[in-house]
C-alpha cells in the first residue's frame, strides 16, 4: 500500500522506524525537539529527551559529540540546522569523522548521519541558502546523499542510519513540502545506486537533488521538440554509481550535469573529469556543466534566481551540447 | 581504593619507563632513524602516568601529543609505541598513525592532530557510556594551551548539563608550544573555568604522583557514581622544548633548575625509600628491566617490515 506524503513526513517516518528498530539510534542538534524543519517534530514525545537531544549552539562541538558517540557504540543522527553551518563543524567532519576508521586500522567505526537542510528557497540570504554538498566529496571516508523526492528520502535515510560510516544527508529546503508516493511497507534504498528518472537516447542529463525536477521539466519540453533526454538522479554523490551514467552515455554520447551548488570544483567538475578520463570514447561533444557562479549567494530573489540553473538553462545546455558546441 | 605499595611502585616504574623511552626516542629522532619529530614531556611525567593509572582498563582516555606518560599509564607498550613511530607493519595501525597513538582495547582513544578536536569527541564517548550504562568513565587530558579552543567551553557546558561521566584534566606545564602561557592568557588557572558551568574543580601539584593519582581517582569514582564531571588541573613544568629540533630559549635556566629540584621521579623515589618500599637493589633491577624492554622494542621496531604500499589505499570505509 502506498500513499502520498511530504518529504518531511517521509524523513520523520524513517527516523521513527529506525529509532524503534535500534535503540542505539538517537538524534542530536539545535532544537530537534521542536524540529525547525519538522523532520524530528514529535519524536521526543515517543522516545523521550534522552534520544532526542537539544544542544547548545556550537556546531563543531555537537558534531564532535556525535563522532565520539558513534565511535563508542551509539548511532547518532546529528542535525545541523542549515547546511551552511556544517562548515563550522568541518574539522569534525573532514578531519575526524571520515578518517578514524582508516587511521585506527579498522578498530573504530563512525556510524553517524549528519542530516542537514540546504539550498535556496528565497528570502534567506547568503548563509542559509547554499548547496555545498560537493565540498564533502573531497575529504576521505564520507558518504554524501542528496535525495530528490520523498520516496528516495525515506529509503536513503534508513540506509544512511544503518551504514557504518559517516553519511551527510542533504535535504533541499524547497523539496521539504513536496509530496510523493511512499509505500507503507518497510523498504530501504542502497547508497550508491543512481536512478534513471526518464529514459532517452539523445542526451544524458545528470541532475543533483532539486535539479532533478528542473531537468525533468526540461526533458518534457525538449521531448516536444523531438529531443529525447535521459535524466539520471545519482542520489548519492559518494559512493557514485558510475555504471548507470556510463550505460547512459554509451547510448547518448552527450553529457550535461546540473547542480545548484557552485560550478567551480563542484559535482559537475568531478563528473566532467571522470568523463574525460574514463568515458572519452562515449563523448561526441564537450561536457556541459551547470551550477552556481562562484559568488556569495545574494539575497534579492532576482539575484538569487540568477545564480541557480533552471529548466531553461538546462534546455539551452542540452541544445548546445547536441550541436557539439 | 588506597594507593598501595604495589600501585606506588608501579607508578614509579611507569614514570621511569616514560622518561627513558622518551630520551631513547629523542636519540633516534636526532639520528633520523624514525621519520618524524618528537614532542617530549621531561619533568611532567607524573601527570599522564598518574591520571591514566587511576582509570580502569575499560575506561576511555583522550591523551595529548606530548610524550608517552598517559599512553604507558593506560597500557600501551614500548613496542606498540615505537612501531607506530617507525611506521612499521607491526604497529597497531599498520603504519597509518605515527605519533597519533591509539589503542582501543586499552581505552586509548583518538589523538587528533588539531589540538582540542577531542573535546566534543570525548563528551560523545561519555554520553555513550551514560546511555549504554556500561560503567565506563572518560578522561580527557589536555594542555593549558589547548583549553583556549572554543570547543572546550561548549564541551564543559554539555558535560555539566547532561551530568556525564567525564573528568577533564588540564596538564598545565606552563608552555604553549614555543611560548610561555603567561604571554598567552591573562588567567594562569584553567580548571576554574569549569565553574562557569557549575563543574567542581581542583588545582593541585602535578609533580606529586600520589596526589595526582588520588585526586584523579576521586574524580573518576565520582563520575562513575553518576555524580557528573569534574575539572582537575595539575601544575607542572615542561623542561623539554616543544619538539626535537626546537632551538628553545623560552625557558629560563633558573626556572629549569628550580623545577629539577621538584622532579616527580625523584620525589616518588624519596617517598618509596622513606616508606622502605624501595632499596638500591630493587631500583637497579627495575631500571635494568626498563632499559632491556626499551632496547628490545627498538630492535623489534627496526627489524619489523614496512607495510606493503597497497595498504595505503585500503580500509577507508567500514563494511
Amino acid at each position: 500500500m502506498s500513499r502520498e506524503i511530504s518529504f518531511i513526513k517521509a524523513v520523520r517516518e524513517a527516523f521513527r522506524e529506525e529509532m524503534l528498530r535500534d535503540e542505539k539510534v538517537f538524534v542530536l542538534g539545535e532544537d530537534v525537539r521542536a524540529g525547525i524543519f519538522a523532520t524530528t517534530s514529535g519524536l521526543v514525545n515517543e522516545f523521550g529527551p534522552d534520544r532526542v537531544v537539544n544542544t547548545p549552539i556550537c556546531e563543531s562541538t555537537f558534531v564532535g559529540v556525535g563522532v565520539g558517540a558513534a565511535m563508542t557504540g551509539l548511532r547518532p543522527v546529528v542535525q545541523v540546522m542549515f547546511s551552511d553551518f556544517t562548515f563550522m563543524a568541518m574539522e569534525m567532519i573532514a578531519n575526524q569523522a571520515g578518517q578514524w576508521h582508516y587511521l585506527s586500522n579498522g578498530a573504530l567505526k563512525v556510524p553517524m548521519v549528519i542530516e542537514t537542510p540546504c539550498g535556496a528557497r528565497g528570502g534567506a540570504g547568503y548563509g542559509h541558502s547554499q548547496s555545498i554538498e560537493a565540498a564533502f566529496m573531497y575529504p576521505p571516508g564520507l558518504k554524501v546523499v542528496v535525495p530528490s523526492d520523498p520516496y528516495d528520502a525515506k529509503g536513503l535515510f534508513k540506509s544512511a542510519v544503518r551504514d557504518n560510516n559517516p553519511v551527510l544527508f542533504f535535504e533541499h529546503r524547497r523539496l521539504l513540502t513536496l509530496k510523493g508516493e511512499v509505500p507503507e511497507e518497510e523498504y530501504t534504498i542502497p547508497l550508491g545506486q543512481a536512478k534513471v528518472r526518464r529514459e532517452g537516447g539523445d542526451c544524458t542529463v545528470v541532475a543533483v537533488g532539486r535539479m532533478v525536477h528542473e531537468a525533468m521539466a526540461a526533458a518534457e519540453s525538449l521531448a516536444r521538440e523531438g529531443i529525447q533526454v535521459e535524466v539520471i538522479d545519482p542520489r548519492t554523490l559518494v559512493p557514485l554509481d558510475k555504471e548507470t551514467i556510463l550505460k547512459s552515455l554509451q547510448k547518448t554520447y552527450h553529457l550535461v550535469v546540473a547542480e545548484e551548488g557552485r560550478k567551480r570544483s563542484g559535482f559537475g567538475a568531478e563528473l566532467a573529469a571522470l568523463a574525460a578520463e574514463e568515458w572519452f570514447d562515449y563523448l561526441d561533444a564537450p561536457v556541459k556543466r551547470l551550477g552556481a557562479p562562484s559568488v556569495p549567494l545574494p539575497y534579492s530573489p532576482v539575484l538569487e534566481r540568477a545564480c541557480i540553473p533552471d529548466s531553461k538553462s538546462i534546455i539551452a545546455a542540452v541544445k548546445s551540447c547536441l550541436k557539439g558546441e | 581504593m588506597q594507593l598501595t605499595k604495589e600501585i606506588l611502585l608501579d607508578l614509579y616504574r611507569k614514570m621511569n619507563l616514560v622518561r627513558r623511552l622518551e630520551k631513547r626516542l629523542e636519540e633516534l629522532v636526532t639520528a633520523a632513524r624514525v621519520p618524524c619529530s618528537g614532542h617530549f614531556g621531561l619533568g611532567q611525567e607524573a601527570v599522564g602516568v598518574g591520571v591514566a593509572s587511576a582509570l580502569e582498563k575499560t575506561d576511555y582516555i583522550f591523551g595529548t601529543h606530548r610524550g608517552f606518560a598517559e599512553y604507558i599509564g593506560k597500557g600501551m607498550s614500548p613496542k606498540e609505541i615505537l612501531t607506530e613511530y617507525y611506521g612499521k607493519a607491526t604497529s597497531l595501525s599498520q603504519g597509518r598513525l605515527g605519533q597519533h597513538l591509539l589503542k582501543l582495547e586499552a581505552g586509548i582513544m583518538p589523538l587528533p592532530s588539531s589540538l582540542g578536536s577531542e573535546f566534543g569527541i570525548s563528551v560523545g564517548a561519555a554520553l555513550s557510556s551514560q546511555r549504554l550504562k556500561n560503567n565506563k568513565v572518560t578522561l580527557n587530558l589536555f594542555g593549558e594551551g589547548t583549553a583556549s579552543q572554543p570547543d572546550c567551553y561548549a564541551s564543559l557546558e554539555m558535560a555539566s548539563l547532561w551530568k556525564l561521566p567525564i573528568v577533564f584534566v588540564c596538564n598545565n606545564n606552563q608552555f604553549v608550544e614555543l611560548d610561555s602561557f603567561k604571554n598567552l592568557s591573562p588567567s594562569q588557572d584553567v580548571a576554574s573555568r569549569g565553574a562557569i558551568f557549575g563543574i567542581p574543580y581542583e588545582i593541585t601539584d602535578g609533580n606529586d604522583i600520589s596526589l595526582v593519582w588520588e585526586t584523579t581517582r576521586r574524580a573518576v569514582e565520582k563520575a562513575r557514581r553518576g555524580e557528573g564531571p569534574s575539572f582537575l588541573e595539575f601544575k607542572t613544568y615542561r623542561r623539554s622544548t616543544h619538539y626535537t629540533g626546537d632551538p628553545g630559549g623560552y625557558q629560563s635556566q633558573e626556572e629549569i633548575k628550580d623545577w629539577e629540584k621538584k622532579d616527580p621521579i625523584d620525589r616518588c623515589k624519596n617517598l618509596l625509600l622513606e616508606r622502605r618500599f624501595l632499596d638500591e637493589n630493587l631500583e637497579d633491577s627495575l631500571l635494568k628491566e626498563i632499559d632491556t624492554e626499551i632496547e628490545e622494542a627498538v630492535r623489534y621496531a627496526e627489524e619489523s617490515p614496512f607495510p606493503a604500499p597497497e595498504v595505503a589505499n585500503t580500509g577507508v570505509y567500514a563494511l
